[in-house]
């Protein structure tokens, strides 16, 4: 009898008869985990977490162990099409990659000779490491318009940390915090760009004292020492708040305050207008929990905050991420070991690089859709996705007359669908890259087949900034599906690219490698690249921004014209700043809480994952639902002033019963019309991207607090 | 006699579902349309307790009893106990009866629809007896919360744990047993 052992490769081979392992790197969500991948008669039989892999030591997540289920679906797209009736008539004829990507490439020549580069957009949705490629494509054609979530999801996090630090602070869970603040997230069942569960969960497991700040009861908020059940899109004036108790208590690091600081004196009377009294008539936390978790989070080294996408899809968003960083610098827990860390990447060409941003010419820079109004975004190459929609349906500032959107279903994922659907629907030309023909492709032109991560070679975590990189290395071929990267390479040299780009996409991994003297065959041998490791990198050349100082006050946001300290502005819509609305709509209404299983919009054909959640929910407090005369499991409409949609109630004490919470991104695979369910129960059919309720700086839509109604769908006949 | 239990630390669970999924992967062909659950994970709240609100992931599986009440209830003796202690119901015995559902005092037998049979985790015994962790405890779960081997020294683990978290939670360990040569 052997010896029991986790992950025991050698022994899966020999009881289970598989042919072959290969070690890859999955990308069910942003990327991230290490994983095994097992083969039998040249199919994937088997996946499991790689434990050598320094990111998830052999764990692996709900969707990671289904990817077989997602590369091998019925209804996957394994070769290219073209669509031969109306737009959603569901239509479509099979055609050769090269009549797919020579039309594409007439279409991008024809247009930009019309209408100038600027009227082609090239989009992706969320960051699935295709970024680089995208960005370098549409930089040499001399398009200023890549349209991603960057304006509310990372982007943020990026451009504030850039500017406020250098780089993005990345929590050190290798060096086991004491104190763990999470905002707004949660990481155990969500994939926060650079964290995974798994260390976060060891963390603890060392003892570390956690604070979770959220509107909702999750696990995580249940285990903590304190939990901060606030007011939702009021993060702003808690850590206003906070920041207030650890200042006037004497509670930050003097020392990192006096040296290292930018406009300490400015902010401390910014944070001064937020006392804890005036911060709990906002935030509905009690004066005595705010200085409570403050001074745990201040006076327990080293200590580190768990952050995401909530506190960014708000109109505070900018704000929001600088406030948290501002917690960080003051307590002295920036670059700290078990801190916040500005970790170094590996001497590689950087996404930066790659992506050929230096290659826009500086009057099409300009050209930027929205590059006026949302200015910091527009810095970073980053695209108010409503700027897009009014440039195609009023061709305003110019005509956009092309889309190419690679894994990106805007329809679902981006705020007020109907416009978005309007604007898909009267462009003139889209094409689109995905598995599936989702209900964004079924208004495409031309639907390319994309790769999965079992389909490709590519660096994997190339563009986060937790400073590893590992070879995700291709382990079967299905179909004529292409990678994102050899579908953009190809697309490139047909459109004049020829000499940026290379005669196979293996010769960009080498490119992006040379610098460390190795090739892509070298880096498939390996396991992972580490960048240097090193801590209190500031103590000797200061931070990389204009002061070489952490920046309380943003020397780069005073020159882009906007405040300069960070503040906090209520949710565009609001009890408090839209009182009359409130009266018929008389609930919160909080989106986007992430499900085990789902990515966005992605997994609900995967019967392993879909029987995790069958329907779309929509969590309400007992209290509210009695008086809606709503019951656990009825169908409830749930309406805002834009539109109404249905999703099933489940009663919940753990929300305030002023609080409904729905969740995103759902349509209905499994409904074979072409809409596939689209309007039932998308929650986009009810957010707002009114330009005045988005972000001044980064352009975020506000689609986590709106307000609502609700109702049970059956009619007034019906008994409750 | 060495011992073995599978034992669930619920206290440390985050509901990520891993487990369920590494279950479906190990018994559902990646072609499946539908499937059957061995293993699920259930939501226990929110509840108000002593004035607080409290909230804890639980998870469902086969106890694998003592004196299992489905295996007296099984007129096709389809369910049977090994020497070691792990219940195994046989699907090709199994009638579809569905008796052995009633009689389960914890809901953990499903029932098959496609094959029309009942259904249950038999603890990887096709894993176990070749010297493999069962689906669910070879190392998937990230709060590393599910253990499979000596009990003892599980226990002693989990004591560990708890002192360096500095609090034991109020939930005990839910324990799976079984027993081996």
């Amino acid at each position: 009898m052997p010896e029991f052992r986790y992950s025991n490769i050698e022994r899966e081979m020999e009881v289970y008869g598989y042919d072959s392992y290969v070690k890859s790197h999955c990308r069910m969500c942003h990327g991230g985990c290490g994983v095994i991948v097992y083969v039998k008669d040249g199919k994937v039989a088997k996946i499991a977490g790689d434990p050598d892999c320094p990111i998830n030591h052999g764990t692996l997540c709900t969707k990671g162990l289904a990817s077989a289920q997602l590369a091998y679906h019925p209804d996957r797209l394994t070769y290219p099409v073209k669509r031969v009736g109306p737009e959603a008539s569901g239509h479509w004829e099979r055609i050769s990659w090269d009549e797919a990507l020579d039309t594409i490439a007439e279409r991008i020549l024809r247009y930009k000779e019309k209408y100038g580069p600027e009227s082609i957009v090239f989009g992706y949705g969320t960051g699935r490491e295709n970024e680089a490629v995208i960005y370098r494509i549409a930089n040499y054609l001399g398009s200023p318009n890549v349209l991603t979530a960057g304006h509310f999801c990372y982007g943020p996090r990026i451009c504030t940390g850039i500017i406020t630090c250098g780089t993005n602070p990345i929590a050190d869970y290798e060096n086991f915090p004491k104190c763990i603040m999470m905002w707004g997230n949660n990481v155990t069942i969500s994939n926060p760009d650079e964290y995974k569960g798994e260390p976060f969960s060891l963390a603890l497991d060392h003892g570390a004292k956690l604070i979770v700040v959220d509107p909702k009861l999750t696990r995580p908020a249940a285990r903590a020492e304190v939990w901060l059940q606030l007011r939702p899109g009021t993060d702003g004036a808690l850590a206003l708040g906070m920041l207030h108790v650890i200042i006037n208590e004497g509670l930050y690091d003097k020392e990192f305050v006096e040296n290292y600081t930018y406009g300490w004196d400015p902010f401390i009377k910014r944070v001064n207008e937020y006392p804890p009294e005036r911060v709990e008539q906002i935030t509905w936390v009690p004066k005595e929990k705010i200085r409570e978790a403050a001074r745990l989070f201040a006076t327990t080294k080293p200590a580190a905050i768990q952050w995401g996408v909530a506190i960014e899809q708000q109109t505070n968003c900018a704000d929001n991420d600088r406030l948290l960083m501002s917690l960080m610098g003051i307590t002295g827990n920036i670059d700290a070991p078990g801190g916040q860390v500005l970790n170094r990447t590996p001497n590689i060409v950087n996404v930066g690089q790659f992506g050929a941003h230096g290659a826009l010419p500086r009057d099409q820079f300009a050209k930027r859709l929205g590059g006026d109004r949302f200015r910091l975004a527009s810095r970073f190459a980053i695209l108010q996705p409503k700027c897009v929609w009014d440039a195609i349906l009023e061709e305003k500032p110019y005509p956009v007359k092309m889309l190419f959107l690679v894994s990106s279903n805007p329809v679902m994922t981006r705020a007020n669908a109907k416009e978005v659907y309007r604007a898909l629907e009267k462009v003139e030309f889209m094409a689109v890259a995905d598995f599936f023909l989702t209900p964004t492709a079924e208004l495409a032109d031309i639907v390319l087949p994309s790769a999965t991560w079992l389909e490709m070679d590519y660096i994997g975590d190339f563009w986060k900034r937790h400073g590893y990189i590992l070879p995700r290395r291709k382990v079967v071929q299905i179909g004529e599906c292409r990678s994102d990267h050899e579908i953009l390479n190809d697309l490139a040299r047909r459109i004049g690219q020829g000499p940026y780009w290379w005669d196979s996409f293996e010769q960009a991994l080498d490119y992006i490698l040379h610098p460390m003297g190795i090739t892509w065959k070298d880096f498939k041998k390996m396991n992972y690249i580490r960048g240097e490791v090193k801590y209190y990198k500031y103590k000797e050349g200061g931070f990389s921004t204009p002061t070489r100082k952490f920046e309380l006050y943003s020397t780069v946001l005073e020159k882009l014209g906007y405040d300069p300290l960070p503040g906090y502005r209520e949710p565009s819509e609001s009890p408090v700043s839209t009182p009359e609305l409130f009266k018929e709509y008389p609930y919160i209404l909080i989106t986007g809480a992430r499900l085990p299983g789902f990515f966005h919009t992605e997994n609900r054909q995967l019967q392993w994952l879909r029987q995790l959640h069958k329907d779309p929910v929509v969590e309400i407090h007992p209290d509210a639902a009695a008086k809606e005369r709503i019951r656990e499991g009825d169908w409830v409409i749930i309406e805002s002033p834009r539109g109404r949609i249905r999703q099933r109630a489940r009663l919940t004490l753990g929300r305030d019963p002023r609080i409904v919470s729905a969740e995103h991104a759902w349509w209905f695979p499994e409904m074979k019309a072409p809409g596939h369910g689209w309007e039932e129960s998308n929650i986009n059919l009810l957010t707002d991207n009114a330009m005045e309720s988005c972000d001044p700086a980064m352009g975020a839509s506000n689609v986590r607090t709106l307000l609502c109604k609700i109702s049970p769908e059956r009619g007034d006949g019906d008994q409750p | 006699m060495k011992r073995y239990a599978l034992i669930i630390e619920e206290y440390a669970c985050w509901g990520c579902r891993a487990c369920e999924v590494a279950c479906q992967q190990e018994f559902n062909p990646i072609e499946a349309t539908n499937g059957v659950k061995y293993l699920s994970v259930w939501p226990d709240g929110p509840r108000l307790m002593n004035g607080k609100l409290d909230f804890i992931w639980r998870v469902n599986v086969c106890r694998h009893c003592d004196d299992p009440a489905c295996m007296n209830a099984c007129p096709a003796e389809a369910i049977t106990k090994r020497r070691d202690g792990i219940v195994v119901l046989e699907s090709d015995k199994c009638t579809g009866c569905q008796l052995c559902m009633d009689e389960c005092p914890y809901q953990a037998i499903h029932y098959d629809a496609q094959r029309k049979t009942a259904a249950k985790c038999n603890l990887c015994y096709h894993r176990v007896d070749q010297g493999l962790y069962p689906a669910c405890a070879d190392n998937v779960c990230l709060a590393h919360c599910i253990y499979f081997g000596d009990p003892s020294d599980i226990e002693q683990k989990i004591i560990e744990k708890r002192k360096r978290r500095g609090g034991w939670g109020d939930i005990l360990p839910k324990e799976l047993r079984i027993s081996r040569e």
